[in-house]
């Protein structure tokens, strides 16, 4: 399986195929600013596919399926998103699943009651109405940072090659010793940014957060470049120049570094500086440079208040999750890049292959009053063939 | 063209200062210089020095010698170089440049030249009389002004736009900055000098253009690292500056005083195109801890791409009136207009910056640009405010694993960004507070942009700044002056003339334009000064807040009031004008007096139509002041009702006003004296006690006469002044409004279980010329003199309104002395009397067996007194002292009513404004305050009783 973003950039005009068949329970969603993340669990009826990918396009935008199963329990775990101004679309699949619900299996907990399925994100609250008014679903609110958090935790837990670093375009997977996890520093880059120090399975702080986030590099972006998608976006940083756009020390020091405090030419010292003194209007910068400064923009901020709060708390791990990230190479990269200049080399930033899904799985691990635990403890004593299987995948990224 | 307008300034502030002896001889340096040896050689040209004093210092009451004789050769000079800068031309040099100005240094960065430059007071010969003798007689051995490292000067602010360097290469030109380098002495020789100048310089600029400033200017830039400058400029701030740092919240601004001693560590955030946090140890102890490269560039850059907005102060200008919601994503958006309480986050916190312009279909064009700026806007903010908080919390944490008590007291924001601009300072002041949890406070500093360049500035090796003390900054606005503002300031003013013409130009739209709307220099931009008045209109906030930067005179001989019991904790100001009804009511005052003001001050010089010219200017530029204030009280720092009232006294000064009320004065004491002998044969006829009390009555009643209150002017007109001193003594029944004669009468006399109390020294400080001195306080003192006590009359350095100046007292002295003999043996005893009436002998007659009467000035030139800037010989008149008698509602209740010290105190005043009346003391208008505080802290003569 390819991590979402690359899966997410290369998905051509698939098909939509239904998985009717599938009997589909412990669906969770996590409603964001701008995605909407869905988590479920399929198991049975499905027919038995070797192909451990399954992508589906959802009327031609860039809705995406992601599976992570196991063969010998014959049960999937499905990775959706929707952007969250067509929740219409999401609500549309949800109505299109045979969804048994929230305590399906033994009928003890429903009596009359509507059905139930947990929520978490702002949307949760704001788009309850909505849900119970189509779908008869009453979402059961989670609260958000334990979502994030249960998500991140499981994760890092369940999955062997979870987390990895990326410096330089190379992918190393990192080994957490599950009695070493904690604490570590959990960067949630979603429309905006959370920071939330993680002690232990359910122990938490919010410590920090920013503004300044993927809703800005999207929302900036669709400004200055016109561009109709996050991943156009992202796309055309590839192919941008910083320089044209950013001030950096050698402009300000004549080409000299001020190696006084570790400021080297290149280092950028004003984002979006240079277009102060040039005579030139936003049609005169190439798409791309723009994007690719203001990638750099945001991921650099994000690295160092990121690293800074680890540094206050002192956090040995930073672990960078939120759809922002989407597995693009030059925005880990750019993280990766700020949490080793600030620490000076003495930290690396984490990042997750099922970095958007923090949320909305850790709605779906609010399931495991219903015994749902088991299938986690499966899942994690399993997954290390999975995971193996992933690397291998991953190669192109 | 520089040399007039300070020679015309330094006339500010006379202290220690022998007089302009230059405006009477502009071209002509050598005749300074020989004054200056005459001096020294001691009594061989006194006659001409008394000479000179008399024209310089101004006339002693009596003297015939006008000071304007000067004014004409003052204009001529001027027209001599006059326009230049306005036609950008390189000024014509005066060829004998007498004003000194050692050091320039300039702070190049991205976007804006800032320029610090000094200008030294001239070396000032001490020949004024009086002075030399206080000085024998106080004991004051070191009190030649040479012994200072430097003898006084000013500093200016000025700032250029870097887009605009010529302007700022002919404004150094014309000022001759770059000829005044390391060695003042090598440029005054004529002709050009070949010798390179080296200057100090900051900034990325100052590598980018130094061939620029060394092929225009023959200047040479030596290099200064930008963090060292930006901290020696902020620690300097922090220190010599009373209110360089303040608090903006909520679009309220409060100034913060601090203790230079409890200053480190702090956290410097220097905001320009980029940002730097710096922690701040100690003098040139720091480390860049973190920074940022999101700053203003970002913001400027940003915004010129998404609004196309011409400049960075029209783009600020735009986020005045913009709506951030329409962009940003709040927390309310995604969570359906609830807040996420649970994390403290509420519904209108900005959850991501830009994010709503994802959802909507919605072209750049279609948002409005102010919106699009104020979104920008608090992103940066914010993004630095908590960027700055984390590295605030980070040194907690290290503080805490290394054991070190203190952690980061203060966050400072400086740097070109801010530039005074109240919605970025309140949003980075939220971020702070938000991200810190309450924990944490930002500061912002006055004179914000001016770090770097202050700091290239200390970085030469004799800048002669380092041991100032707050005490000897005295920060002053004239008009006009070339400390610029916003986008417009005034041009730099070559003399009196320019000025004048300048402030003809300035018309008054009612209250809504605040400022001088000059000839601008086109190109200079900044922080300070005067705004354009389109500034304002529909703002969601009003864009009050830029601040002005005035110069900061520097008077090493000023001093700390030693008997202060606490100079910390010292207040000067009574009435707090942060209380707008109180301000409002203050400006009414000051404006209804104006009138009355202009047509004195134009008698008091001649009346000719040049005076009326000067008259009208006056009238213009303290209106505009006063509209400033009124509009953003905090504009030129804390302001205090000594403040306002000195403002108005430098003012007059700044149009050639020295003393409007001088033929008043004169008139008065005259009256006055010529009715002091009856007075005194009456008062010489009561026993000890009734006295006491008829004096102190009698110092009450005499405070009556004031030009400075409205009711009393009015009064006047109504009878002669004994009349009105009878009527009003015979009208003072006891007890008084505030009433502690008793106790001071018992300090006085004692009483069956007190021995009586002889105090050794007591200072008089008094008021008003004609009877408040005459039939009020020498009365007084006399009294005091009899009784053992050595009299000091402290008096204004500088004229205000009718106060009786230091340099008037010697001479009503002596004419008191010929109807007295107890005046005459104690002014004999202090030297008063051969300076004033006999030209006899150089040494005051150590042989008499009277305690000295002796005259003291304050080191001030306003109706109120600040003690924690007064004259060096008020500061050594005060160490013997014990008894302190404070006279007038300016210096007793206007200024230090709650002031106490450590020794003996009396405040006596008649309270002549219904306002103040009801406030202080809850009376009513002519209700009498006798006052009395026993030392505070155990005096240092209780040994000697």
């Amino acid at each position: 399986m390819e991590s979402v973003g690359t899966e997410a950039a290369n998905m051509g005009e698939r098909e939509f195929k239904s998985c009717d068949r599938d009997d589909v329970s412990h669906l969770s969603l996590d409603i964001g600013g701008s995605l909407i993340k869905m988590v479920y669990f399929s198991s049975g009826s499905s027919s038995p596919s070797d192909d451990q990918k399954d992508s589906y396009l959802n009327d031609g935008t860039n809705t995406s399926i992601g599976t992570s199963n196991y063969n010998g329990l014959r049960e999937k775990l499905h990775f959706l998103k929707f952007e969250t101004s067509k929740i219409d679309e999401c609500i549309k699949f949800i109505s299109s699943k045979h969804l048994r619900y929230y305590g399906g299996q033994d009928n003890k907990n429903l009596a009359s009651e509507d059905n139930i399925i947990k929520a978490t994100g702002g949307g949760a609250f704001k788009f309850a109405d909505l849900f119970k008014e189509k779908l008869g679903i009453v979402l059961d609110k989670v609260d958000e940072m334990s979502c994030l958090v249960a998500g991140a935790n499981f994760l890092l837990k369940a999955v062997n090659h979870e987390a990895f670093t990326y410096m330089d375009g190379r992918k190393d997977y990192v080994q957490i010793n599950h009695k070493d996890l904690y604490p570590y520093l959990l960067v949630n880059v979603g429309s905006g940014v959370s920071m939330i120090k993680v002690d232990g399975d359910n122990e938490f702080e919010r410590v920090s957060g920013t503004s300044v986030g993927g809703g800005t590099f999207w929302g900036l972006g669709r400004l200055l470049t016109k561009c109709q998608s996050f991943d156009e976006l992202l796309e055309l940083s590839r192919q941008g120049n910083n320089r044209v756009i950013d001030m950096l020390v050698g402009d300000i020091y004549g080409g000299t570094d001020y190696s006084k405090i570790g400021l080297t030419s290149t280092t950028i010292a004003s984002s979006f500086g240079r277009a102060i003194s040039a005579n030139k209007e936003l049609d005169d910068y190439r798409p791309e440079d723009v994007a690719r400064s203001l990638l750099r923009m945001i991921s650099n901020n994000i690295g160092q208040i990121a690293y800074l709060n680890a540094l206050r708390f002192g956090l040995k791990r930073i672990i960078f999750g939120g759809f922002f990230i989407r597995g693009h190479a030059y925005t880990m990269d750019t993280i990766s890049v700020a949490v080793d200049f600030w620490s000076k080399g003495e930290a690396k930033a984490l990042f997750l292959r099922h970095e958007g899904f923090l949320g909305a799985l850790g709605a779906f691990m609010n399931y495991e009053k219903n015994g749902f635990t088991d299938i986690t403890h499966q899942f994690m004593e399993q997954s290390c063939e999975i995971a193996q299987d992933l690397v291998c995948k991953d190669e192109d990224l | 063209m520089a040399n007039l307008r300070e020679r015309e300034d330094h006339r500010e502030l006379n202290i220690g200062i022998g007089g302009d002896l230059n405006i009477d001889n502009l071209a002509d340096d050598k005749s300074k210089l020989n004054f200056d040896t005459g001096k020294d050689r001691g009594s061989t040209v006194l006659g001409k020095e008394e000479q000179l004093r008399d024209k310089d210092m101004g006339p002693k009451a009596g003297s015939s010698i006008h000071r304007s004789l000067s004014r004409p050769q003052l204009d001529l000079s001027g027209a001599a170089i006059q326009g230049n800068f306005e036609e950008k031309d390189p000024a014509i040099l005066l060829p004998n440049q007498s004003d000194d100005i050692s050091h320039l240094a300039l702070d190049i960065g991205g976007s804006l030249i800032k320029l610090v430059y000094f200008s030294r007071h001239e070396n000032q010969p001490v020949n004024d009389r009086r002075r030399k003798i206080i000085k024998a007689r106080l004991g004051i051995t070191n009190f030649n002004r040479r012994s200072f490292p430097i003898l006084g000067g000013r500093l200016h602010f000025v700032k250029f736009e870097t887009a605009k360097i010529n302007e700022c290469l002919d404004f150094i030109y014309s000022k001759q900055l770059h000829r005044g380098g390391m060695d003042s002495r090598s440029w005054q020789t004529e002709g050009p000098n070949t010798e390179s100048t080296v200057i100090k310089a900051t900034g990325g600029g100052a590598y980018k253009f130094a061939d620029l400033f060394k092929d225009k200017l023959g200047i040479s830039i030596e290099k200064e690292d930008e963090m060292n400058c930006l901290v020696s400029g902020a620690n300097y701030l922090l220190k010599a500056i009373r209110h360089e740092a303040f608090t903006h919240m909520e679009g309220r601004k409060e100034f913060v005083q601090l203790d230079s001693n409890d200053l480190y560590p702090y956290l410097l955030v220097n905001i320009g195109s980029g940002v730097s946090i710096i922690k701040v140890d100690g003098e040139g102890v720091f480390e860049r801890v973190s920074g940022t490269n999101v700053g203003g560039g970002t913001y400027w850059g940003l915004g010129k791409l998404l609004t196309k907005c011409k400049s960075f102060d029209e783009l600020l200008e735009l986020s005045q009136r913009g709506d951030n919601r329409t962009i940003d994503m709040l927390v309310g958006d995604i969570y359906g207009g609830m807040d996420y309480s649970k994390i403290g986050l509420s519904a209108s916190t900005i959850a991501s910056s830009f994010g709503k312009a994802i959802s909507e279909n919605k072209e750049i064009d279609d948002y409005r640009p102010e919106d699009i700026s104020l979104s920008l806007l608090r992103m940066i903010s914010y993004n630095i405010g908590q960027a700055s908080v984390v590295a605030k919390l980070i040194d907690i944490v290290i503080s805490y694993l290394n054991a070190l008590r203190f952690g980061l007291k203060r966050i400072f924001f400086g740097g070109f960004f801010i530039r005074g601009h109240a919605y970025t300072m309140d949003t980075i002041s939220f971020a702070v507070h938000f991200w810190s949890k309450g924990q944490a406070q930002a500061m912002f500093l006055r004179h914000e942009g001016f770090l770097g360049a202050l700091g290239a500035f200390l970085s030469y090796e004799k800048h002669g700044l380092d041991d100032l003390l707050v005490h000897q900054f005295v920060e002053r606005f004239p008009m006009g002056a070339p400390y610029i503002g916003g986008n417009v300031h005034g041009p730099p003013l070559g003399d009196l003339n320019e000025k004048i013409s300048w402030m003809e130009k300035f018309v008054l739209k009612g209250t809504e334009i605040t400022a001088p709307v000059p000839m601008l220099s086109p190109g200079t931009t900044g922080l300070g000064g005067f705004e354009v008045p389109s500034s304002r209109g529909d703002s969601l906030r009003p864009d009050a807040s830029k601040l002005n930067v005035g110069v900061l005179h520097l008077i090493p001989s000023l001093e700390v009031f030693p008997l202060l019991a606490d100079p910390k904790t010292y207040e000067p100001n009574t009435i707090d004008l942060s209380d707008h009804g109180e301000l409002e009511y203050w400006f009414k005052v000051l404006s209804e007096h104006m009138p009355d003001l202009v047509d004195k001050a134009v008698a008091s010089e001649g009346g000719t139509d040049d005076a009326k010219r000067r008259g009208d200017a006056f009238a213009r530029a303290f209106s505009a002041h006063l509209a400033r204030l009124m509009e953003e009280p905090s504009a030129y720092g804390k302001l205090g009702l000594a403040h306002l009232l000195e403002l108005r006294e430098e003012c007059l000064r700044e149009f050639h006003f020295h003393d409007a009320y001088r033929s008043i004065k004169q008139r008065e004491n005259e009256a006055s004296l010529a009715v002091l002998q009856d007075l005194l044969m009456e008062l010489d006829s009561m026993d000890e006690e009734s006295r006491l009390l008829t004096l102190i009555e009698g110092v009450l009643a005499a405070n009556i006469f004031d030009w400075g209150s409205r009711a009393c002017v009015d009064l006047y007109h109504k009878g002669t002044i004994i009349e009105i001193y009878r009527m009003s003594r015979d009208k003072m029944q006891r007890p008084w409004r505030v009433d502690d004669f008793d106790i001071f009468k018992e300090r006085m006399f004692g009483s069956a279980e007190k021995k009586p109390h002889k105090y050794k020294r007591a200072l008089l400080f008094v008021d008003n010329s004609g009877a408040d001195i005459v039939l009020g306080m020498l009365p007084l003192a006399r009294e005091l003199l009899r009784r053992g006590t050595e009299v000091v009359l402290v008096g204004n350095s500088l004229p205000a309104l009718n106060d009786v100046t230091a340099m008037e007292l010697p001479e009503i002295v002596a004419e008191a002395a010929k109807h007295c003999d107890i005046l005459r043996a104690a002014a004999e005893a202090g030297g008063l009397l051969v300076d004033a009436m006999i030209n006899v002998q150089d040494s005051p007659r150590e042989s008499s067996l009277s305690v000295p009467l002796m005259v003291v000035e304050n080191g001030c030139g306003s109706p109120c007194i600040d003690l924690r800037q007064v004259s060096s010989e008020l500061a050594a008149a005060a160490k013997d002292a014990d008894l302190i008698v404070l006279e007038g509602m300016g210096r007793a209740l206007h200024t230090n009513y709650n002031a106490t010290f450590k020794c003996d105190a009396l405040k006596v005043a008649m309270v002549k404004n219904q306002r103040l009346a009801a406030k202080l003391i809850n009376g009513n208008i002519y209700d009498s305050v006798c006052r009395f505080e026993a030392a505070t802290s155990p005096s240092p003569s209780l040994s000697f009783s």
